[in-house]
């Protein structure tokens, strides 16, 4: 039996050679997307993923993972498998011009908020939310929604209404139908790290103390 | 004992004895998100435990901390569910389930309280006490829905805990006053909201809640009497704090 100084690790009774089970490849959940919203109105910014089973795990997750020591207004989770993802570009470029060129009759127009669109939904088109990466090391951003009949369209459609932006390193497509929304009504589950210090390292203040510990125990 | 006091022990203990409880499976939850929340969560309760020693401490009983690490077994009023061993992930997330529910309830109605600081305090926690809930019913959920093993061992869960879950409702000498003088709304009618809210979310899965005519509630935690697993677990989560019982933190 594997003896711990950790109480707990002696109460699960754990032999001293584990017993190497051998594990199937690729033995593990799904992963999702975490995009978060730092205060009312901001737009939505990608924050890490999770893996899960499931969209409502995700989301149960990436609550504790992203806005436990965050200020956070509202969390949105994708499938990873759900995201289109264009071509990098250069720091000073857009990755809209990686994509493939259409002919001028082709190209498409942007959204507009007429009575065809009802048509167009029926026609098959969806809303699609499109996410810009303006710099390396920073993270993708929402800058709005496209509808459009497949992916592939979606980022053309992007291109004709976002497309003026410089830089764009790279952009993201999603289905909204993708993409879990934290709900108007669970408002409150945000408003829990203001006054709670103690969730954060930089609350517990101990340098004075190893200083005082390192005086006094030289050869510490 | 005074109303208060008697309601406030009960609902700090329980924080208390559950968190340092549901903090064990830190480091070792079946995957690392679930291990992340539930040790979140596991802190949120400690977190709450100290508001309500907090208001203890305002109405005269000793130092959050005092009170918390100093006392033995038969000083905690908490109901036996909260001190029994984490067992396995099973056991821990049903435990989690039917005591999260009657918590978000018990705190929705504290909101009302006739005691101001207290109707405080549970306003302050619905936030949390929300996800709480929402994090156990997901589960449950997932869980009460998925392979004959995971019904199955769901379901015994369920079986066994039960009866430990009835005694969160054990009632003390002060309860008539407590509902009298408004303090709150009294453990039956708790009980009654509380079976409603699991009812539902028991319907959407293959699981089936036990008999309540049938089961046998445990009782005694709210006076005193405990299973054998308190004082180890009170020796262990003091074992720091009494090297040394004056020490600056």
């Amino acid at each position: 039996m594997i003896h711990s100084l950790d109480p707990r690790m002696n109460r699960l009774g754990l032999p001293e050679t584990a017993p190497a089970a051998a594990k199937p490849a690729l033995d593990q959940f799904e992963t999702y997307e975490v995009f978060h919203q730092k205060k009312e109105g901001a737009p939505f910014v990608y924050v890490g993923s999770v893996h899960a089973p499931e969209a409502d795990l995700a989301f149960l997750f990436a609550k504790e993972q992203y806005s436990r020591r965050f200020a956070c207004t509202g969390m949105w989770v994708v499938p990873t498998s759900a995201i289109t993802v264009t071509e990098y570009a250069g720091d000073t470029e857009s990755a809209y011009d990686t994509l493939p060129l259409l002919p001028r009759s082709a190209a498409p127009a942007p959204v507009d908020e007429s009575v065809e669109q009802e048509e167009a939904y029926a026609a098959g088109e969806e809303d699609y939310d499109i996410f810009h990466l303006k710099k390396r090391g920073k993270a993708h951003q929402h800058v709005g929604k496209v509808r459009a009949a497949s992916p592939a369209e979606a980022l053309q459609v992007a291109k004709a209404v976002f497309g003026e932006q410089r830089p764009v390193v790279n952009v993201w497509a999603v289905r909204s139908a993708d993409v879990l929304h934290s709900e108007d009504d669970d408002r409150d589950i945000w408003a829990t790290t203001t006054d709670k210090k103690y969730r954060d390292a930089i609350a517990y203040k101990v340098q004075d103390r190893i200083e005082k510990f390192k005086a006094e125990n030289p050869q510490a | 004992m005074d109303p208060k006091l008697d309601l406030l022990y009960r609902l700090a203990d329980d924080q208390l004895i559950l968190g340092h409880r549901n903090s064990e499976w830190n480091g070792l939850g079946p995957i690392l998100e679930e291990d992340i929340a539930f040790s979140s969560m596991a802190q949120d309760k400690l977190g709450h435990s100290l508001q309500l020693y907090g208001l203890l401490h305002e109405l005269g009983e000793a130092e959050p901390d005092t009170v918390a690490f100093t006392r033995n077994a038969p000083q905690f009023h908490c109901c036996q569910l909260v001190e029994l061993p984490i067992g396995e992930y099973d056991f821990s997330l049903t435990r989690h389930f039917l005591f999260d529910h009657a918590e978000l309830l018990r705190f929705q109605a504290l909101a009302d309280s006739s005691y101001e600081p207290l109707a405080q305090v549970a306003r302050k926690l619905r936030g949390e006490l929300k996800y709480h809930a929402l994090h156990a019913n997901t589960w449950m959920k997932r869980l009460g829905t998925a392979t004959d093993e995971a019904i199955e061992r769901m379901q015994a869960a369920l079986n066994f805990t039960l009866p430990y879950a009835l005694g969160i409702f054990e009632k003390t000498d002060a309860e008539a006053e407590i509902i009298s003088s408004g303090l709150f709304i009294g453990e039956d009618e708790l009980q009654s909201r509380w079976l409603e809210s699991i009812t539902k979310v028991l319907g959407q899965t293959a699981l089936t809640l036990p008999d309540l005519a049938t089961a046998t509630p445990v009782f005694g935690g709210r006076h005193g009497q405990h299973t054998e697993h308190l004082q180890p677990l009170l020796d262990e989560m003091a074992e720091v704090f009494r090297l040394d019982p004056t020490a600056d933190w």
